[in-house]
């Protein structure tokens, strides 16, 4: 099953780069001051109720990618064009405006939920700020009703967050973020403090809140099995760029990239047949720093395939096949087997 | 720095021969328990496993299910109290390591056991020279001058593939990556050549490319040294990829014991069953929604009575909840604690498609036509 993209992109990046100065001298920032390159010159759009998946190492610059789109760090350069308007150049009153209609859900559910609120203020929160529900009573009955949809008790209303489990906190933050609505919702690693059991809850629930709601989903993350699971879309991020990005399937059964064959080769499958049968490549050495980003190709320190143009020219992004684009000189169709069998479920 | 007591009586345990009939290490129904103010916390409840020289052995459970501290009263540095065996044994070849002195236990750390833990930045002391700290272990226990203990700790440094070693060996843990680090704690704990290394959750801090290389580094010193390692995961990949036999953990006991391809491929406990729905898999057509295990583990103090499973098992009858099923043992040695283990039908009606069940029913689909 392919995502159908209908009509125009919900959001589009364009050369989106995010710089920030790395503080140095007595005297504050200097004009010559080194820069972190989180992220460089990337580009993508995604279509309404589409999953956009974005994996890479830490470090990456994924999650500052998801911040960026929402402004909670002002891009160096570039535009990110949401419902046609330039988030970039956006005043606050036309911020907030956007804000309904694009929501955040953050990787630990217990630093992002004020402690000294119960569940119902936290969840109600943004619709006193929006004023979309004026009246107290019918607002509490909603938040009631969405406690219900992402599987809470709605009578633990007035619990605060320390007691609840994790599982059930990442669940109040993404009540918090559907409260109003929204278009698009960019999950920063909403999985990756769970537990597998906990895990596959958190998942599906996401699902079918979207299919019930059609809202679209940025979601970073850095396990390749679930970030595969769940988005019809999936790029990888290498250092900052965008090396390689296609419809989930292709990405996975036919890599383009040497970073993303490495990236997919390196997934150990919970499976000792596939696992012993299947050939592996081992990068060597460790990703260089972003202060200090290698010229030509972020890839080139580690490539195993690298040629003398990769430390000179960096690769554009093309399209290799129809919808699949990647960023390598060399880029050519190399398919990993990952599995042999269909594994459905019963 | 404690010396080693020059003590007349003093065996070296790692060169005496494993005892006929017995294993290179032995955990015969051990439990332990945390004498808390809100209570009894049964944090380990009846392990049970033996490991020998080469093997290794997974131990896969969520967090809160006992992986780690069954591995930290094996080496004795849980606090007693609020902890207190409450049973059981742990036997080194054929020695009880829980009758053993402190002297004894100091003398079995790091040098027959050693241990590498998840997070290396907290476990690599900042104020020293990685190279100070790769030497204290082998100038305690064998007894090497300074400069012996520094000229091995560049061999071992060049060993696990730290390039520039000579050089590295001056610098301080903050000068290294975190895949480093982690090098550099696995050098350490080969540094006295132990008979096990226990590692707890040694990738779970680093992304998958470096996961990759340090699996790989401790697979070729096992093949090298012979020693046996027990990895502690919540992650089914890494198991999969590296163990010889794995124990599935869930609140303090072991549900589940076997060799890897029975684990992955003939489970038995649906507590197993549940785990390998979770996961997402690698589908190469459609995707279905993933299977999760309802609700939450229990608390350890107030632990279900019956199994310990019980409230999130799909298939709980009655007496699951009143009375703790007893290891149920296979010939092969693989054992599950349930109730309906030796229920073959039940297993097999429930048990979750693997790739190798998959195959086999296509092959006999293939027959029939």
């Amino acid at each position: 099953m392919t995502f159908e993209k209908n009509g125009e992109p919900l959001l589009r990046v364009e050369h989106l780069t995010k710089e920030f100065p790395v503080e140095s001298g007595v005297f504050g920032r200097r004009a010559n001051a080194k820069r972190v390159h989180a992220v460089e010159d990337i580009s993508f759009d995604i279509y309404p109720g589409e999953t956009f998946g974005l994996v890479g190492e830490s470090g990456c610059g994924k999650s500052t990618t998801g911040r960026t789109i929402m402004r909670l760090h002002n891009p160096t350069s570039g535009k990110v064009i949401f419902d046609g308007k330039d988030v970039a150049k956006m005043k606050k009153r036309e911020l907030k405006e956007m804000r309904r209609n694009m929501q955040y859900i953050f990787q630990d559910p217990q630093a992002s939920l004020n402690p000294r609120m119960t569940i119902g203020e936290i969840v109600s929160e943004p619709l006193i700020i929006h004023n979309v529900m004026p009246d107290a009573k019918k607002r509490m009955d909603y938040v009631r009703e969405l406690l219900d949809t992402v599987g809470l008790n709605p009578e633990h209303i007035n619990r605060y967050p320390h007691e609840f489990s994790g599982g059930q906190r990442q669940r109040v933050g993404i009540a918090r973020a559907f409260a109003l609505h929204p278009k698009l919702i960019i999950c920063d690693e909403p999985v990756s403090a769970l537990d597998v059991s906990i895990q596959a809850q958190v998942l599906n629930l996401l699902s079918d809140l979207q299919k019930q709601f059609g809202t679209a989903y940025l979601f970073i993350a850095h396990d390749l099995s679930v970030v595969q699971h769940i988005s019809d879309r999936v790029a990888v991020m290498y250092l900052g760029h965008l090396m390689e990005y296609s419809d989930w399937k292709t990405l996975y059964d036919t890599p383009y990239h040497p970073y993303t064959q490495s990236l997919l080769s390196a997934v150990p499958i919970p499976d000792p047949d596939v696992q012993r049968s299947r050939k592996r490549i081992i990068l060597r050495g460790d990703p260089p720093s972003p202060i200090d980003p290698p010229t030509g190709c972020p890839f080139h320190t580690r490539c195993p395939i690298a040629k003398d143009v990769c430390s000179k020219d960096v690769p554009e992004l093309r399209e290799v096949a129809p919808g699949h684009f990647c960023a390598c000189h060399f880029a050519e169709p190399n398919p990993i087997k990952t599995s042999s069998v269909d594994l459905g479920t019963k | 720095m404690a010396r080693k007591k020059k003590n007349d009586n003093w065996v070296e345990l790692k060169n005496q021969p494993v005892p006929e009939g017995s294993h290179l290490l032995e955990v015969d129904n051990l439990k332990m328990y945390f004498h808390t103010q809100d209570g009894v916390v049964k944090a380990v409840d009846g392990v049970s496993y033996t490991l020998d020289r080469g093997e290794t052995l997974g131990v896969v459970g969520e967090s809160g299910s006992g992986k780690s501290v069954t591995s930290l009263t094996i080496m004795g540095l849980i606090d007693m109290p609020p902890g207190r065996i409450e049973g059981g044994d742990v036997r080194y070849r054929g020695k009880s390591l829980l009758k053993m002195s402190e002297a004894e236990m100091q003398h079995i750390r790091g040098n027959d056991i050693a241990m590498i833990f998840q997070d290396p930045m907290t476990s690599l002391n900042p104020v020293y020279t990685i190279g100070r700290q790769l030497s204290e272990g082998m100038r305690l226990h064998l007894g090497y001058s300074k400069e012996q203990a520094m000229k091995r700790s560049i061999e071992l440094l060049t060993m696990v593939g730290i390039p520039n070693a000579e050089q590295r060996v001056k610098d301080y843990p903050h000068e290294f990556s975190g895949g480093m680090r982690q090098r550099v704690m696995i050098a350490m704990a080969l540094a006295c050549e132990p008979d096990i290394l226990i590692a707890d959750e040694p990738t779970t801090a680093l992304d998958v490319t470096i996961q990759a290389q340090i699996i790989e580094l401790m697979q070729e010193m096992q093949e090298k040294n012979g020693n046996a390692i027990i990895m502690i995961t919540h992650d089914l990949g890494v198991v999969a990829d590296v163990a010889d036999k794995i124990m599935v953990m869930y609140a303090g006991s072991p549900v589940e014991f076997g060799s890897a391809d029975e684990i992955f491929y003939e489970p038995m406990h649906p507590y197993t069953w549940g785990l390998i729905r979770s996961i997402p898999k690698q589908i190469k057509d459609k995707k279905s929604p993933l299977t999760p295990i309802k609700g939450n583990p229990p608390s350890l103090v107030h632990a279900p009575k019956g199994c310990p499973f019980s409230p999130r098992c799909p298939y709980a009858k009655d007496i699951c909840h009143q009375k703790k099923p007893e290891p149920f043992y296979t010939s092969t040695g693989h054992y599950t604690k349930c109730h309906f283990a030796n229920d073959p039908d039940f297993i097999k009606r429930n048990q979750p498609p693997t790739s190798r069940s998959i195959k086999r029913e296509a092959a006999a689909k293939g027959g029939e036509a």
